[in-house]
């Protein structure tokens, strides 16, 4: 399936705008290196929820701006990264990808950032598929996504973290994807474990009312105590 | 709103929630002004609601800086009609709330009484200056409000942190799994772990239901299990007939007649933008150390060209913040425990109370005074940002066995906090900026900022004493293992700031004296944490609300007496 690779709202002015917003606001981006594709521009909307909103009945004032494209790579990355089990959803059934798309349309710094970043990066995957295998990230074989999101995941994890530092501008044209791992998925598995299926995934069980406090148990004492023998602090 | 009150109060958090109480308790026609809006927690309060309802799984915004949940109304570090500046240099972050309660709606509810050592740190090290009261002035009155507010805790005769009388607290809440472990690494050090004292109830009192153990404090609470004016203070008052509040009016300077006592204050409607004046037989300020000390600079005259109570500069001198630095590890012993609810009172139920009184008097500390730490553990309800901690710690980048680690690792990540003194010094103060005004033409406040060398070597101590015990319980450090203090410490903005406006023995150390009352006009008090002569590493709200509480009965008596 191919569908409209290109997101709407194409100006080379606002590309720059975004570019240059993100320099600004990533204390600690990393060395670009590689040269790649080029970025797309993608207009913010809206205004935010304010600063006294009704926090009891919330609304998200600003529209979600993901072409169909757009949505079907957010989905499935986002499966990758977190794949449905027999016991727990995949994101793609949270409609984690709704939810990423209302996060790079909010109209808040931190969101415009991201939203260079996931916009380029989804819109990266596409273009170097195009370019090695003809053919779009989704359409390609299993393995050839997995190797393309193997090499970003690579390079994004052997860029040492002292090398960071505010890039050139420039430098961000040709390395975009790389931020994009960093950003989607710390988007991606936030959007996740912040839902009830999510917490029963990873394991919290608070946010009941409770009538006491429940102090630690034996079990816990005792396996907590073998741990402090071992470390020396408990002595019997 | 009348024409004429007894006492006026400017703000409604916890020096002015307590004024009032006391104030309309003893019979006086009290007026309330809120710069912000009326605000019920009853109503209001987000309990329970899952990130997944709020816009961005609630993640912080510049709209709602500590995130969509919390109890905060248009407030932050920036408020778009309200701007500070900063002197060349320095660095300070003005956290305020615009609602009624401020900032008691979400605070810690850590509460420490300050010790004896605390009034009098200059006889102790010849540093700073001692108060003009002593621990003993000011305990019948730490009483008070402990009774009245309910605080849980334990008394456990710590040295410089005092007990309080027997049957007064609240049971504290049991350790979490993790704190238990954490503790045992700290008491294996020789560090003393004591019981947090918080004002969140554990059993019913004065009418209020016990804590739910779910459900963060940070959001406020919609049943008045914890502590906030608008639940514990506002509504005794109101009840008592006495008490009337005006929100959304920005006091901006006190009016005083040509007899040099005050008349009044001078507000703007923040909703109309109309300027009032309203007439009262005493003035109380407790719009926040900083809004205070603005107030007082701004209300020049013929009388105080200089500002009221500034004839010898003192206004806006000895601001000071908690002197802070954090660290965060990864426990691997930690992984081995099940899944359990760590939501507890949602604030730590333990805390590690300054340890080296005798390590100083033996000179092998390098700075003076001390620090709290705070710990925060737990499988805490997952937040959208806080999972990135424990992706880095997955050896997986993706995929089915990201997601089997990140349940291995979810709540083995312990994090540390530093709270400690600081000490005032000459470089740290506001004033007004010469050149910018609020949105209504009020000259604004500007920051002067320097941590002396004392606050710098002791945050070092604090990050090697992070080090230590991660170390001792085979932790991994995964940020702040840099010891270099002047690196380590948080900027000033902590939302601790206390100061500006110090208590002394006279006009020539100090604008106010222990009542609070100004020297230079007697129906003038300042009841907020402006009034602090130095700041110790305990948090200060409680200790504003026994000053509060001992100034609102002075200022009673003086009232019965017809002394204003």
């Amino acid at each position: 399936m191919t569908g409209p690779h290109e997101p709407r709202g194409l100006s080379r002015r606002t590309t720059l705008k975004w570019l240059a917003a993100a320099v600004m606001a990533t204390p600690n981006y990393r060395q670009y290196r590689s040269a790649r594709a080029q970025p797309i521009i993608y207009e913010p909307v809206s205004k935010g929820y304010g600063r006294d909103p009704d926090l009891n009945h919330p609304i998200v004032p600003w529209s979600r701006t993901m072409t169909a494209r757009q949505l079907q790579l957010t989905a499935f990355l986002a499966d990758l990264i977190l794949p449905g089990t027999d016991s727990t959803p995949a994101p793609s059934a949270l409609r984690i990808q709704d939810f990423v798309d209302e996060w790079i349309s909010a109209p808040y710094p931190q969101q415009q950032v991201d939203r260079a970043a996931v916009l380029e990066g989804l819109r990266w995957l596409d273009a170097e598929a195009e370019r090695r295998w003809q053919r779009g990230f989704l359409e390609v074989a299993n393995s050839q996504q997995q190797q393309l999101l193997d090499e970003t995941v690579a390079e994004y994890q052997t860029i040492p973290l002292e090398q960071a530092q505010q890039p050139e501008l420039g430098a961000i044209f040709e390395s975009v994807h790389e931020h994009f791992f960093s950003r989607f998925r710390s988007i991606v598995v936030g959007a996740y474990y912040t839902t009830q299926e999510g917490f029963r995934d990873i394991g919290y069980i608070g946010n009941v009312p409770l009538a006491s406090y429940p102090p630690i148990t034996e079990q816990e004492k005792t396996l907590l105590d073998t741990e402090l023998r071992r470390l020396g602090i408990l002595v019997r | 709103m009348q024409e004429s009150y007894d006492v006026i109060v400017v703000g409604s958090g916890a020096g002015g929630g307590t004024s009032a109480y006391v104030l309309t308790h003893a019979g006086l026609k009290v007026l309330m002004l809120e710069a912000g809006r009326d605000y019920n927690p009853a109503s209001e309060t987000a309990m329970f609601n899952l990130p997944s309802a709020a816009p961005l799984r609630a993640a912080p915004t510049p709209d709602k800086p500590m995130g969509f949940y919390d109890a905060t109304v248009d407030g932050g570090w920036e408020l778009p009609n309200e701007p500070y500046t900063n002197a060349e240099g320095s660095e300070f972050h003005w956290w305020r709330a615009r609602m009624l309660g401020g900032r008691t709606n979400h605070w810690g509810r850590f509460c420490l009484r300050y010790g004896p050592y605390d009034f009098k740190p200059y006889s102790r090290d010849g540093l700073g200056v001692d108060w003009p009261i002593t621990y003993e002035d000011l305990a019948p009155w730490y009483d008070n409000v402990e009774r009245l507010i309910g605080v849980c805790g334990a008394n456990e005769g710590l040295e410089n942190s005092p007990d309080s009388p027997p049957g007064l607290l609240l049971p504290p809440p049991p350790l979490r799994a993790s704190e238990y472990f954490v503790k045992c690494g700290f008491e294996s050090l020789g560090i003393p772990v004591a019981t947090a004292r918080l004002a969140i109830l554990t059993q019913p009192y004065n009418g209020r239901p016990p804590c739910l153990y779910a459900t963060h404090c940070f959001r406020g609470c919609a049943i008045g299990a914890n502590f906030q004016t608008p639940t514990v203070l506002l509504p005794p008052a109101r009840s008592t007939g006495n008490l009337q509040i005006r929100t959304r009016s920005l006091v901006y300077q006190i009016d005083v007649g040509k007899n040099g006592s005050a008349r009044g204050v001078s507000f703007v409607d923040v909703h109309t933008g109309r300027h009032h004046s309203v007439r009262g037989k005493a003035v109380v300020l407790a719009a926040s150390a900083c809004e205070s000390a603005r107030i007082l600079l701004n209300s020049r005259s013929g009388l105080f060209p200089q500002g009221l109570g500034n004839d010898h500069g003192l206004v806006g001198r000895y601001l000071t913040d908690s002197a802070r630095a954090r660290a965060a590890a990864y426990f691997p012993a930690l992984e081995k425990l099940a899944p359990r609810n760590d939501d507890g009172v949602s604030m730590f139920h333990m805390y590690v109370p300054w340890w080296g009184y005798r390590g100083q008097a033996r000179k092998e500390l390098d700075f003076p005074r001390g620090y709290h730490i705070e710990t925060f553990a737990g499988r805490v309800m997952p937040q959208m940002g806080d999972m990135d901690q424990y992706v880095d710690l997955c050896e997986a980048a993706y995929g089915s066995r990201l997601k089997e680690e990140m349940r291995s690792k979810f709540g083995t990540v312990f994090s540390f906090l530093g709270c400690g003194e600081m000490i005032p010094n000459e470089q740290s103060f506001i004033d007004l900026d010469p050149a910018v005004k609020d949105k209504w033409g009020i000259p604004a406040l500007r920051f002067h900022w320097k941590w002396s060398e004392h606050e710098i070597r002791q945050v070092a101590h604090q990050r090697r004493t992070f080090l230590e015990v991660i170390d001792r319980l085979g932790g991994k450090p995964l940020d702040g293992t840099d010891t270099d203090g002047a690196r380590a410490i948080i900027p000033p903005g902590n939302i601790h700031e206390v100061g500006g406006v110090r208590m002394g023995v006279s006009p020539r150390d100090s604008v106010v004296n222990s009542f609070g009352q100004t020297w230079s006009v007697k129906n003038v008090f300042v009841m907020d944490g402006g009034v602090f002569a130095s700041h110790a590493d305990k948090n200060p709200t409680l200790t504003i609300m026994a000053l509060s509480w001992r100034s609102s009965a002075y200022l009673a008596e003086q009232a019965r007496k017809g002394d204003l």
